[in-house]
């Protein structure tokens, strides 16, 4: 089993009032910058590089970073430079990108550029995810959201024959042109870096990976749903000749320790004021889900596997806007001293059976000293835990077995 | 005189075209806003009164299928000058509302034939150098509704509109007309920087009609679609919004009916 760390590196200096005061009541997109403080910010992207720094020193696999833009619940607005610095200044984890927003580049290429030279610093260590990316990306960055599939897949096409296909060649797509695509400088891993897709499982992108053999990574879903999900994956996979296995599945979940069951309880709701933002006020739909950002959902094909789907019972509002001791309950959030996290992670590795989880250990107001405590504890009993209960389970990754 | 129209499919160019028809008299073409076609209603009576009048939806709205080449407001443009040819209409009056104004614009910019008589009514297509189009697109429906007013209560179908939540059938319906809005008008947002440039070849008589409480569109983008124009004026009507024809529908026919004449 693969064990990669996550956060979303939060900036949580502004309150409830301030979201309610900012247009449509919106934490993204249109929220203010005038809330922010570069100077703290500088603080908080070097406490976050750090934590990362610390991630490896613990025995983490990878270190899992991703984007969003317009937004204080996630200070990664470009993520590759994240990635860049984690490059050098680390020698032994994966450095994993769920994932660049394919369709609000204009030029994929040098996305191609970027990519390549984080892959050659690492030394060959890089893994490249890809999203959609929410509305609020095509809306912060201008970018259609009636054409946010299509970009995504041609832009994807484009990066792969671009890493795999000798150059200079020409691109003339629907929307991206190329005259000579033939940047100098290509990754080190050949054909090129692992590619994982993460989502919350939209069965278009389901069948799309398991066409391609991507290994597709669900973020922090229902695990009866979940399962599923695996199933519309399987079947596509069925119908390309293989059978997949824990080694094509990841799992995302918050999952956090401390010495006591009651203080990570209590430290733990600080995740509360993470990916929903400071006060839980829940994003307007039009800036989730844009005009058109779901139009391929009226495929009636999609729609059927859609329908296979169980719903999760935190559907409506989703986990950011259930109780604390609901999602506890659920095994959600996994949040306790190290054996009663690895007794609850049995159990949910055990039904899911993912070969790669990603463990997003602190957010929101979770302190520096909390969190470094939290992966200090996860290095010294949890991830040994872990590699036991995976090696048990057979939960074998894309880097044991090709997916 | 009650409403008396006929709902039917026409093709052009091998798409089928959605459109209400009704009236007797000269031809009087009207182009929808980017919400979609708002049928029959007391001002479109009114006009059929006096007028032919056909009410397309435009490709990509409603019933009416949107060629796979359409994707902009030119190439509705040209998908207008065919679907005008086919039909008869070319020489017809034309009133165009908003996004629709837009259309009509560049029609009558591409093809000098299309319309003898030209009226916009809170049009957009043109950059305002002042203000800003507001951003239908990044808030709901029922906010734009809240925009479209100045005071929803002088608009005597306003009920009749909106007092009823939609149907399923009606709510799928107003989606793929919002997307086909998206694919229309995304980027640059409701404009066409060539447009105003354009609309100098334009040698019909036009009339520019705006509400002066516009929270939509800029009431600056009358006036500047009116300079842009050789032969137009502007008509503001006060107090009224986006919508003078379902806000204050009887001093639109009036302006209308005068201007056509």
């Amino acid at each position: 089993m693969f064990l990669m760390r996550f956060t979303e590196r939060a900036y949580v200096n502004y309150t409830r009032e301030d979201v309610l005061n900012s247009p449509n009541e919106a934490v993204r997109l249109t929220f203010s910058n005038s809330h922010f403080d570069p100077q703290l910010g500088s603080e908080l992207y070097n406490m976050y590089l750090d934590e990362y720094e610390y991630s490896e020193e613990m025995g983490f696999d990878g270190l899992m970073l991703n984007e969003h833009h317009n937004t204080p619940t996630c200070l990664g607005a470009t993520m590759n430079l994240e990635a860049a610095i984690l490059a050098r200044i680390t020698k032994k984890p994966k450095i994993v990108l769920l994932g660049n927003p394919l369709p609000i580049f204009d030029n994929p290429i040098r996305l191609a550029e970027e990519l390549a030279e984080i892959d050659m610093i690492s030394r060959g260590r890089l893994v490249s995810g890809f999203v959609r990316g929410t509305g609020v990306e095509s809306l912060a960055t201008n970018t259609n959201p009636l054409f946010n599939r299509e970009r995504f897949e041609e832009a994807h096409d484009l990066l792969i024959k671009t890493w795999t296909t000798p150059g200079p060649f020409r691109w003339e797509g629907k929307h991206y042109q190329f005259r000579v695509v033939n940047p100098f400088e290509t990754p080190l891993q050949k054909p090129h870096p692992p590619i994982w897709i993460p989502g919350t499982g939209s069965p278009e992108t389901l069948v799309w990976c398991a066409e391609r053999h991507y290994p597709y990574l669900f973020l922090e879903t229902d695990h009866r749903g979940t399962q599923d999900m695996m199933e519309i994956y399987a079947e596509t996979a069925r119908q390309h000749g293989y059978e997949p296995g824990p080694e094509h599945f990841g799992y995302l979940v918050r999952i956090h320790v401390q010495d006591t069951d009651e203080k990570a309880e209590e430290v733990g709701r600080g995740y509360m004021e993470g990916n929903i933002g400071v006060g839980r006020v829940p994003l307007p739909r039009d800036y989730a889900s844009p005009v058109g950002y779901g139009s391929a959902s009226r495929d009636p094909r999609f729609l059927r596997l859609r329908e296979q789907i169980r719903s999760d019972p935190f559907r409506v509002g989703g986990l950011d806007t259930a109780a604390y001791d609901d999602i506890l309950a659920s095994n959600r959030w996994i949040i306790g001293s190290p054996d009663t996290v690895v007794s609850k992670l049995r159990e949910v590795l055990a039904q899911m059976r993912p070969g790669i989880l990603a463990v997003w250990t602190n957010d929101g107001s979770i302190s520096h000293e909390d969190s470094m405590r939290c992966l200090e504890l996860m290095g010294q009993e949890v991830l040994p835990a872990l590699r036991e209960i995976g090696e048990e389970l057979e939960l074998t990754d894309p880097f044991q077995k090709a997916p | 005189m009650a409403a008396e129209f006929t709902e039917k499919i026409v093709e052009v160019g091998g798409q089928k075209v959605h459109m209400l028809t009704g009236g007797s008299g000269d031809p009087l073409v009207l182009f929808h806003g980017a919400g979609g076609n708002t049928g029959w209603l007391r001002y479109v009576q009114a006009l059929a009164d006096h007028y032919t009048v056909y009410v397309p939806s435009h490709p990509g709205y409603h019933q009416s299928e949107r060629p796979e080449w359409l994707e902009t407001i030119a190439d509705m443009a040209s998908f207008y000058t065919w679907f005008l040819e086919e039909q008869g209409l070319e020489g017809a009056r034309a009133i165009g509302f908003s996004m629709g104004g837009w259309i009509a614009s560049e029609v009558a910019a591409t093809c000098r034939h299309a319309f003898s008589k030209l009226m916009l009514v809170g049009a957009v297509g043109i950059k305002p150098e002042q203000g800003e189009i507001a951003d239908i697109f990044i808030i709901s429906p029922a906010q734009v509704n809240d925009l479209i007013f100045h005071d929803p209560k002088q608009a005597p179908e306003y009920d009749q509109i909106y007092g009823q939540p939609p149907t399923p059938e009606q709510a799928e319906i107003a989606e793929g007309n919002r997307e086909m809005a998206v694919r229309l008008c995304w980027k640059p947002y409701m404009y066409d920087p060539r447009l105003p440039g354009l609309l100098g070849r334009v040698n019909i008589p036009a009339r520019v009609v705006w509400g002066r409480e516009d929270r939509l569109v800029p009431l600056e983008c009358g006036e500047l679609y009116q300079q842009a124009l050789p032969q137009s004026d502007l008509v503001v009507i006060d107090e009224c919004g986006h919508s003078p024809q379902v806000e204050k529908p009887d001093e639109f026919v009036r302006i209308a009916l005068e201007f056509l004449a």
